[in-house]
Parts: C-alpha cells; sequence; structure tokens
C-alpha cells in the first residue's frame, strides 16, 4: 500500500476591510434596509478600528503564526484592549494586508473588466503594491487604469454598479454582469471577486512557504462556502481553477468542496486521498474570505462599547504532497464521520467525530496531543452571547473522555489545557473551522512537542434548508513515521515494522514508593514505550550490564554518580506559554570551573534538544553570576563558526541573559545555568502545582550528556510522579530514536572546530589569575601522585567543595586510597570503596576537606 | 431567539392555547436561556421578532433543569444529554431560568 501523504506547509492570511463592514456586511446591508435610521448604523462608523489596530490585536498575530495561540491565555479579555507592540504586517505564515492593496489585488483577479478604479487611486495602488514581496509586475500591469470619479457615480447610480469606498470616498465600482440575472448581479460579483483575491493572496503565501515550484502544483480544492455561476447554473462553480490561474499553477486542474464550516476538512482528506492514490502528487486546499460575514455580531460589539472586532477577511492554503519522511502524515485510517445516521446530539455529533476513530484503532482521547475544532475568536463571540466555541468544544470531548473512564471528572479543566487552545480565528465561517491550527500542528509535530492532532470540521447544512441535519468530518495529522511505515495502516502494524527503544527504569530510591514508579511505567507503556523495569538492590549494577549489552537502550534512574565533565539537562513545561524549555543543566558537574562550565552547559543543552527533536534551539543564559562571561565565550563561538541560534529575552531590553520571566515564559529553547540553580528549577517546575513533595509535570533531569560519555542515563528525582516518570520514558525514547549519539558528536565536533579548547583555555587561565592572590593552597597534579590500584567504588563522601573536589581525591591516591570524584543528587562527593570510607574520611578530616 | 423560531412558537401558542404549551431550550449558557426564555414570556427584548411586544407568558424549561430531567427515561437522556451536562453550567441555567418564570410565566 503507498505511504499517507504529508503537509508540507501552510499559509495563513487577513485582509484589514474596515469598508467593507460598513457597505457589504449582512448584518449592516440587513439593517440599511429594514432599519435605515437605526442608532447602531449612525454608531458604526466611530466603532471602526484602525489598520495598525487590528494589526496589533493578539488574535490577529496568532493567526498570521507570529504568536502561539497559548499567549492568548495570558491576556486580560477583551483581548482588543492589548495592543502588542511588535506586532507586524508579515508573520510567519502570511500577512495582514490594508484595504487600500487589496482593492489592487481584485483588480487583478477580475477577468472581465468588472472593477473600474477612479485613476488616481489607481495609481496609488499601483504604486503601493509595487514593493509587495509577492506581487510582481505580471500581476501588476492587470490592473487598469482608471476613469474619473463623476463617471463611477454616473455608472452606480444608471447601471446598478457595486460602488467601493475607501476611508468614505467613492474610489471605484464593480458592474453587473446580466442585466437581470441576480446570481451576476454586481452585489454577488463583487462579493466573489473579494473571495477570489483574498485566496490568491493565500496562494502566493503558501507558496513563498514552502518554496514549491508553481508548475509542479496539479491539483486545487476550493473549500469556502461562496458559490458563483449563473442562473441557469447558480453554483457552477470552480473557484479553485479561477484562482489558481491568477497565483500562476499553469500545470493545476481543480474543483470546489462544500460542506458549509466542514469543507476545509472534507478537502483535506480528499487532497490526502488523492496524493496517495498517487492521482496527483501534490494538492493544495485553500479557501478565501467573505464580506458577508463581516461586523456579523457588529450590534453586540457596538452595545457593549467594543470595536467592531469582525473587519477582516481571513483565507489559508495548505500543500498536501507525498510522503517525504519527514512531515507530518495524513492518517486516512483516522478518520472520523458524522453519516446521515448519526443523530444531531452535540454527544452523537462529538462521538462520531472524535472518539469513534480513535476506538477504531485503539487510541483514547489523551493520545491525541492536541484537538483544533471551531477555532473562533471569543473576543468576537462572547459579547454576541455565543460563548467561547474552542472551550465548550474541548469540554465536550473532555466530557466523553470522562465517560470513558479515561479521565476524572475533576480533570475536566486540566486537559482543556492540555489538549485545547483558546481560539484566535476570525468568524469567517469555514476559516475557523479546525484548519488554523494546521500550521503550528505542523511545527509542533516537526518539532516534537506533540505526536498527534486531531482536527474536526464541522458544518451547519440546515442553513441551506434542504437537510436538517448536522455534518462533520475529522482527521488526524501524526508524526512522519519515516520510511519504513506512512503507509497509513493502523498503530498496532507500525509498532512490529519498526524496532522501538527499550528504556530501563532502576528507580529503587522512590520517595513516593513503588506504586508510584508502577503507575509512571504503566502510562509510558500506553503510549506505546517498552519498559523494562530493573529491581533489587544491585540495580545499579544490572543497569549498567543490560546497557553495556545493548539489553536496553538508555535507563532511567534516581541517583547516579556521573564524572566530572556530565552533567544532566534536564526539560519542563514552562507554566507562562506551556512551552517546554530543557534546563542546562541540573545535575552533575560539567567543570570545576563556573564560566566554563556554563559553556559547555549550553552545548549540552544544544545537543539534549536536537536530540528531542528541536531542529534550530534557541539559547539563552540565565541571569546567574558569570552569565555575561558565558554570553562572550558563546559569541566567540558562534564567530568562529559554531551554529548558535540566541534567544531574546521576552522583557523590552532583550539581550541573551535571561530574566526570571524568561524562565515562566520559555523564551528560550535552552536555559544555560549552573547544575545547583538548574536543580532547584526543575524541582520548582516539576512540583509548584502539587505544593511539593510530588513532581506531576515535566519529563525530569534528564540525560547525563559530556564528551566522551556514551551511556545514555537520565536521572529523575526521588519525588518524580508518575506523570514524570512516563515523559522520562518518552524523553529518553526519543533521544535514541534521534540517534543522540551522533548529535553529541557532531556538536562537539563542530564547537572544537569553532575555537572551543582555545576559549575555555582562556577562562581557566583568566580565574586562576583571578584566585591567585586569594588561594593559598597547595595543589597537586595528578601527574604528581601515582594512582594506587584500582577498585570498586561506591561510598560516597558529601560535603566536599566542588572547587576543592579534585584536589581532595588526589590527596586520598597520595595516601594509597584509590578514590575517583563525581556528583551526587547534593554536590560534588569523592567515592571509595566501602571498606576504606571511614579510612578516607578521616583522611580528607585531617586535610581539611570535610568536617566530621 | 431566531425569527423563525419565534414565529413558529408565536403559531404553536395560537393553534394549541399558550397553557398547553411547553418550550424546552437547549441554549449553552445562562444568559442565552435567560433570553430565549424571556422571548416566549414577557416578550422578545431586542424587539426585532414575531413576538416584539408579545407576552405569551409560556412554561419554559431548560433541558438540564431538573424538572425536565425527571420526565425523560435515564438511559436516553445520558445518551443525549449526559455528555452536555457535565459541560454546561447548569446552576447558572437553573438560576436564570428559575428568575424568568417566577416574573413572567403565566401558566
Amino acid at each position: 500500500m503507498s505511504k499517507s501523504a504529508v503537509i508540507k506547509g501552510t499559509s495563513y492570511v487577513l485582509v484589514h476591510t474596515p469598508e467593507f463592514v460598513i457597505h457589504n456586511g449582512t448584518t449592516q446591508t440587513t439593517e440599511r434596509l429594514v432599519n435605515p435610521d437605526s442608532t447602531y448604523l449612525a454608531a458604526l462608523p466611530n466603532h471602526i478600528r484602525s489598520y495598525e489596530d487590528a494589526v496589533a490585536y493578539p488574535p490577529n498575530q496568532v493567526f498570521l503564526g507570529s504568536k502561539k495561540p497559548e499567549i492568548l491565555s495570558g491576556i486580560e479579555m477583551p483581548w482588543c484592549n492589548t495592543k502588542l507592540e511588535d506586532a507586524k504586517r508579515f508573520g510567519t505564515y502570511g500577512e495582514l494586508m490594508p484595504e487600500d492593496e487589496f482593492y489592487g489585488l481584485v483588480a487583478i483577479c477580475d477577468v472581465f473588466d468588472l472593477v473600474i478604479l477612479e485613476t488616481d487611486f489607481a495609481a496609488m495602488v499601483k504604486e503601493k503594491l509595487a514593493g509587495h514581496p509577492l506581487i510582481g509586475e505580471d500581476l501588476i500591469s492587470r490592473i487598469r487604469d482608471g476613469i474619473s470619479r463623476d463617471n463611477i457615480e454616473t455608472y452606480v447610480k444608471e447601471e446598478h454598479g457595486e460602488p467601493l469606498f475607501h476611508k468614505g470616498a467613492m474610489v471605484g465600482y464593480v458592474k453587473r454582469a446580466h442585466d437581470i440575472d441576480e446570481t451576476l448581479s454586481a452585489h454577488v460579483l463583487f462579493e466573489n471577486l473579494v473571495y477570489k483575491a483574498s485566496s490568491v493572496l493565500a496562494l502566493l503565501h503558501l507558496i513563498k512557504n514552502t518554496d514549491i515550484n508553481k508548475g509542479d502544483i496539479d491539483y486545487v480544492i476550493d473549500c469556502s462556502e461562496e458559490a458563483c455561476g449563473d442562473m441557469n447554473q447558480r453554483g457552477g462553480g470552480n473557484f479553485a481553477k479561477a484562482a489558481a490561474e491568477i497565483a500562476g499553477f499553469v500545470n493545476a486542474t481543480g474543483s470546489d468542496t462544500r460542506s458549509f464550516c466542514a469543507g476545509p476538512a472534507h478537502a483535506i482528506v480528499e487532497a490526502a486521498a488523492l496524493v496517495k492514490a498517487g492521482a496527483y502528487k501534490n494538492v493544495v486546499v485553500f479557501a478565501g474570505g467573505t464580506t458577508a460575514k463581516l461586523g456579523m455580531n457588529g450590534k453586540d460589539h457596538v452595545k457593549k462599547e467594543l470595536p467592531i472586532l469582525e473587519d477582516v477577511l481571513g483565507g489559508f492554503a495548505v500543500l498536501i504532497g507525498q510522503n517525504d519522511g519527514i512531515n507530518p502524515e495524513i492518517d486516512l485510517s483516522l478518520i472520523g464521520r458524522h453519516t446521515v445516521g448519526t443523530g444531531s446530539s452535540p454527544q452523537a455529533v462529538i462521538s462520531a467525530l472524535v472518539t469513534e476513530p480513535l476506538d477504531r484503532s485503539g487510541l483514547s482521547i489523551t493520545d491525541i496531543g492536541k484537538y483544533a475544532a471551531e477555532m473562533q475568536n471569543p473576543d468576537v463571540t462572547k459579547p454576541a452571547g455565543a460563548g467561547d466555541v474552542p472551550e465548550s468544544n474541548y469540554k465536550m470531548i473532555a466530557a466523553l473522555a470522562v465517560k470513558q473512564g479515561v479521565i476524572e471528572r475533576t480533570a475536566i479543566p486540566d486537559f482543556v489545557a492540555k489538549h485545547g487552545m483558546p481560539g484566535f480565528a476570525p468568524t469567517q465561517g469555514h476559516i475557523p473551522s479546525g484548519v488554523p491550527y494546521l500550521g503550528f500542528a505542523r511545527e509542533d509535530i516537526l518539532e516534537g512537542r506533540i505526536d498527534k492532532a486531531m482536527i474536526i470540521g464541522k458544518g451547519s447544512l440546515f442553513l441551506g434548508r434542504m437537510t436538517n441535519l448536522f455534518d462533520g468530518v475529522s482527521f488526524v495529522v501524526r508524526k512522519n513515521r519515516g520510511d519504513a511505515t506512512g503507509d497509513g495502516t493502523s498503530e498496532a502494524v507500525s509498532d512490529t515494522s519498526v524496532k522501538k527503544p527499550v528504556i530501563g527504569i532502576a528507580a529503587e530510591d522512590s520517595e513516593l514508593g513503588s506504586d508510584v514508579v508502577a503507575e509512571g511505567i504503566a502510562l509510558a507503556e500506553k503510549r506505546g514505550f517498552i519498559v523494562k523495569r530493573i529491581e533489587g538492590v544491585d540495580c545499579h549494577k544490572k543497569m549498567d550490564e543490560l546497557l553495556a549489552g545493548k539489553g536496553i537502550d538508555a535507563c532511567l534512574t534516581m541517583h547516579y554518580s556521573f564524572p566530572i565533565g556530565v552533567s544532566t539537562v534536564g526539560r519542563v513545561v514552562t507554566p507562562g506559554r506551556g512551552k517546554e524549555m530543557f534546563i542546562a543543566t541540573t545535575t552533575g558537574t560539567s567543570s570545576a570551573d563556573r564560566v566554563e562550565g556554563l559553556v559547555k552547559n549550553a552545548i549540552f543543552g544544544i545537543i539534549a534538544a536536537k536530540a528531542s527533536g528541536v531542529k534550530e534551539p534557541t539559547v539563552g543564559i540565565a541571569n546567574i553570576d558569570g552569565a555575561r562571561q558565558a554570553e562572550a565565550a558563546l559569541l566567540r563561538l558562534r564567530d568562529g563558526g559554531y551554529d548558535i541560534r540566541f534567544a531574546n529575552s521576552a522583557r523590552r531590553d532583550g539581550g541573551v541573559v535571561m530574566r526570571g520571566n524568561d524562565l515562566l515564559a520559555a523564551s528560550a529553547d535552552v536555559m544555560v545555568t549552573d547544575p545547583l540553580t538548574g536543580n532547584l528549577l526543575m524541582k520548582l517546575f516539576s512540583a509548584f502545582t502539587t505544593g511539593g513533595n510530588y513532581e506531576s509535570t515535566g519529563f525530569g533531569y534528564g540525560p547525563g550528556i559530556g564528551e566522551n560519555f556514551d551511556k545514555l542515563i537520565l536521572i529523575l528525582s526521588r519525588a518524580s510522579g508518575a506523570p514524570v516518570i512516563a515523559n522520562g520514558v518518552e524523553y529518553a525514547a526519543q533521544l535514541v530514536e534521534n540517534d543522540w549519539k551522533t548529535i553529541a558528536k557532531d556538536e562537539f565536533a563542530k564547537a572544537k572546530e569553532a575555537g572551543l579548547a582555545s576559549i575555555l583555555g582562556e577562562i581557566k587561565e583568566r580565574s586562576k589569575s583571578s584566585d591567585k592572590n586569594t588561594d593559598t593552597s597547595t595543589a597537586e597534579t595528578e601527574a604528581e601522585v601515582a594512582m594506587p590500584p584500582k577498585e570498586v567504588v561506591t561510598a560516597e563522601i558529601h560535603g566536599i567543595e566542588v572547587m576543592d573536589i579534585e584536589d581532595a581525591a588526589v590527596s586520598l591516591w597520595k595516601k594509597g586510597v584509590y578514590a575517583e570524584t563525581g556528583m551526587g543528587c547534593t554536590g560534588p562527593v569523592v567515592l571509595v570503596h566501602p571498606d576504606k570510607e571511614e579510612h578516607a574520611r578521616n583522611l580528607l578530616a585531617e586535610g581539611g576537606y570535610i568536617h566530621q | 431567539m431566531d425569527l423563525e423560531n419565534q414565529k413558529r412558537v408565536k403559531e404553536y401558542s395560537e393553534q394549541f392555547g399558550p397553557e398547553n404549551l411547553v418550550v424546552i431550550l437547549g441554549a449553552a449558557e445562562g444568559e442565552a436561556a435567560g433570553l430565549a426564555a424571556e422571548t416566549v414570556t414577557a416578550g422578545d427584548p431586542t424587539y426585532a421578532g414575531p413576538l416584539a411586544g408579545v407576552s405569551l407568558g409560556l412554561k419554559v424549561y431548560h433541558i438540564c433543569e431538573p424538572e425536565m430531567k425527571d420526565e425523560v427515561d435515564a438511559a436516553v437522556y445520558d445518551e443525549q444529554v449526559g455528555m452536555m451536562e457535565m459541560v454546561l453550567d447548569v446552576d447558572e441555567i437553573v438560576k436564570e431560568m428559575s428568575a424568568i418564570r417566577e416574573q413572567y410565566t403565566k401558566y
């Protein structure tokens, strides 16, 4: 069977259209007919937002991909009271186009000489569009020279033209295409041309975002709620080809798919099936925006003294292509369908769309990382009495999980927070319908934050008066299963075709008891991981043997003495935005020199992040002692050619040095800190919701990383709860699957090439010279002392200053006691044979290294 | 309440007599339920539909109210409403509905 189709990229666009709100939105056109002198129409112009305010509106920035949906949770509603200072017209996925330029694009999309602009306005628009990065001269030259304003007024009056306004002035008109055919009236044609133009804008951005050659697109599907045709075939259709023509997809054919707001989900399933079947290689699913819905809830917004929030058109486009082994797959075995016989109660609808496909594949509701159903912006709907639509969808899914016994009823709010997100899409019917999350879903999956997302489209078919039925369809986007799979068959089959890593757990020291460890293992197994529990007093010895003999690929344990030069990179979920962050490092010692340690920790953090699937991790340095020196050293490393991406503090003055706020918000993917601070942070991030003794969130203290340290041992706290244990298993499995060893080797090699050794050498030299005046101890090097015969060292001696740890060990060697140094859970330790512990303690006390 | 539904309620009330009619709502939150209840009792508060200025004073309940729940077979109720009952703020809905009934219901 051929492989599943993948999502190669997305685009999202908005168009600010204040005049369309007033003249074309149906709430306003209806009011003008029924009640032309209404107070609403009189008040309306005072509630229209400026272009700048629309750009700075937080949900719009999220829609364009410049901000993550989670930021909205941290902004007090109404969100329109907050203007994002760093907001920009162009975002990750597209842009928010202003009205005047958009009129130019409408004229570009007109192939029947229907759009006539005023002379000066046409010239101004052409000039502005010449600066647009995606609209070339070939398109701009399609805008014809304008006519005088007097002529426009005459045509509008005498020939039933639809006037076009900008900033209150008439700047053009749309002709009707037939004297009596309602479907070709100027009003309908304008609506269709606006739809087409916003679609073209989405297509142009998709080309930019995916780098695909326009000629390689061979099929396009339009999935809006618009209709084009004439009185003999009112819904004749093919907006798809009409938009593809302007966008320059010369080799594409296409068609339209309709199902009210469920259209996009149907279209994506169709596209994935066409690609998987081999009928077409690259299929674009897209939709533009609708004038009719502008200002739909305007009356309520005006009544509540809010601006008209429905002042933008929305559009999106998705490229679905053949499996490349990288991009997330659309799994056609996990399609949810609302059938004719399903019924229309919310329970029946959600069961059909969510639980039925999951049950069929043996998955649980909680196996889906994120759900996206109706992503309407609640800032728009709440004042209109329609509530928070995405939130009620998430609550319904959570309620089904409760009914199935997957979660407790009290866990509904947690479920909503973890598996959902705030709504951020404009209320443009088909636009909010699940698809606004696809761009983020692709990123979240590629970067390893989630494995699977479910997109749900729902449609109110009864509005067309042909049936009382409801409609809905859902599909699952999942992490690419690589070359061996990706065949769209069930999870169970894919499990057997790829060897999954075996993760050991040697957790004999849990403060929370053996049951919690068992619960964590069960949770991990439920998620599909293979876990081997290692028990008994000598579990560490067994662990080492299993690691050496490849009986396990990695091991989790609650205590391990790593050699100096190795420390662990923790992974937490930060409370501010729910974003993951790597804390480098959390236990162990990278170096006895503080600054050298910080620099090494940065590299260790990058390794852990990359091996966890974060392709280009950003690095920030916690604002602690030595941060500035570490920054200087890392800058030198970068200048030497080491590809390090610095994070920028979320605080106004920015910079790579991270403040406490940045910790909460995860401004950096990798937060560099010394291990003791890191250890403290781990405990805070992991246990702040439970009052302390039970660590419930995050992935644990992470793998010990250091040059030439080739065992994969991850540390968990003794207070790790079941979820952290399960996440730790996931962390370990990801590192194995992503071949952490090669990644580590590459990173060390690249850092060396960039001059790491000399940079570190200079740092140590500097701190030595600054210590010289105060440090009068007679440090002896290993070379001067003969090493006693090596023996097994398991007894730990604590309480030695980290700076003195090597000297302490050497002092024991001098007395004939074999000793090693290492890092215990609470600080550095000297390790000796148990029989010699007492003797060693006495010697160290005599030397002033410990107090007895 | 949308204009179509207002028209239907008004017609049924004329056809069967207001004392013989119970309106059952399924609104998703208290305020919306209260507005719909007000429409079929005191009249359309937005003065937009057929019930503007028409005070029918009908009996009106939300499906999640205990009076309605008791009328329905428990298994059917669980299948059709059980999930939404968990999701909705039932206390808030009951509060709004009771307030409207006390004030405006004539039957």
